[in-house]
């Protein structure tokens, strides 16, 4: 598992070989088991394999660099949120999409797809390509696709980043 | 300088909604970033350009584009990156000048 966490990486450049919709749905199903704020399943999941939609779907989202073969989106039912009555600014529905993203991009990478999260799209656009009602706002597109042998555009951090450098023990030292 | 460089349909509709949408999300985003979208937007119009231009074109426009794909790589280092960004300035211009028959000192 360890090795599985250390050796994802964002996949930035994709080639058009198809995504199998088995794949696709174990994907899922590991976003389905990621932990979530009270056991409430505030998550929805639109996931898109016609290329047509993808290509519409890329278009409206300057943050997509890559042209994937399937994508996901993960939306949070607002009117989820109001039925188990979570305040809006709850931390915890962020939360969710983090943990339901970071499994399916964990899944994928375990199946030997590569993936890409994208939040710099407009929402407005995208609920209008996706036909996504009022309640659903979506949060983050998972590009998903076989890594192109040469890849990637990679974000290269300032300072190299461990564990240690991010942690301290027992109380914070600064 | 040459004629007339028109995009096709798809390539300026990918450009125009590139750019509208690029304009909503600048404003939940770092202000760096609206210089990464800038270059993106520059990239993929020099893509664009590059199958309607002449030879002597291309290969200006094929750097640009790697030029843009480096400083996109590396915009961790805000030196850096705004010292790269003026180098592209002047690539730019300078390719301008010779464009329009400009080059030499002044006369
Ligand atoms: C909340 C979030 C939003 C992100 N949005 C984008 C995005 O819009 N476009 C993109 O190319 N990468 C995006 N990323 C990917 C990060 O840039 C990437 O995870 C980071 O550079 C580290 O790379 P690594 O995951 O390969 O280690 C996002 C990541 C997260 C967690």
């Amino acid at each position: 598992m360890l090795e599985l966490i250390r050796t994802r990486r964002v996949i930035r450049s994709m080639t058009d070989k198809p995504v199998k919709r088995a794949h696709l749905e174990k994907v899922l199903e590991a976003g389905r088991w990621a932990p979530c704020g009270g056991n409430h399943r505030l998550l929805r999941f639109v996931a898109i394999q016609n290329p047509v939609t993808l290509r519409l779907m890329r278009k409206v989202s300057p943050g997509m660099s890559q042209r994937p073969a399937a994508a996901i989106v993960l939306c949070i039912d607002w009117d989820q949120v109001k039925v188990h009555k979570i305040p809006a600014h709850d931390r915890a529905i962020s939360i969710d999409v983090g943990t339901a993203m970071e499994n399916m991009m964990l899944a994928a990478h375990s199946i030997k797809l590569g993936s890409g999260p994208v939040t710099s799209f407009s929402k407005e656009a995208l609920r209008v390509v996706l036909n996504i009602p009022q309640n659903l706002s979506p949060e983050v597109i998972i590009c998903i696709g076989h890594a192109a042998p040469k890849d990637q555009m990679i974000m290269i951090p300032k300072k190299k980043v461990t564990w240690q450098s991010l942690t301290d023990w027992e109380r914070y030292a600064g | 300088m040459a004629g007339s460089m028109a995009l096709n349909e798809e390539e300026a509709y990918e450009l125009l909604t590139f750019l509208v949408t690029s304009a909503r999300i600048q404003q939940d985003e770092p202000a760096s970033y609206g210089s990464l979208r800038l270059l993106t937007a520059a990239e993929r119009l020099s893509g664009f350009m590059m199958e309607h231009s002449s030879s002597g074109n291309r290969g200006f426009l094929a750097g640009i584009q790697e030029d843009i794909e480096q400083m996109t790589d590396s915009m961790a280092d805000v030196e850096r990156f705004v010292t790269s960004l003026d180098e592209l300035c002047r690539v730019v211009a300078q390719h301008l000048v010779e464009q329009n028959g400009l080059s030499g000192g002044a006369s």
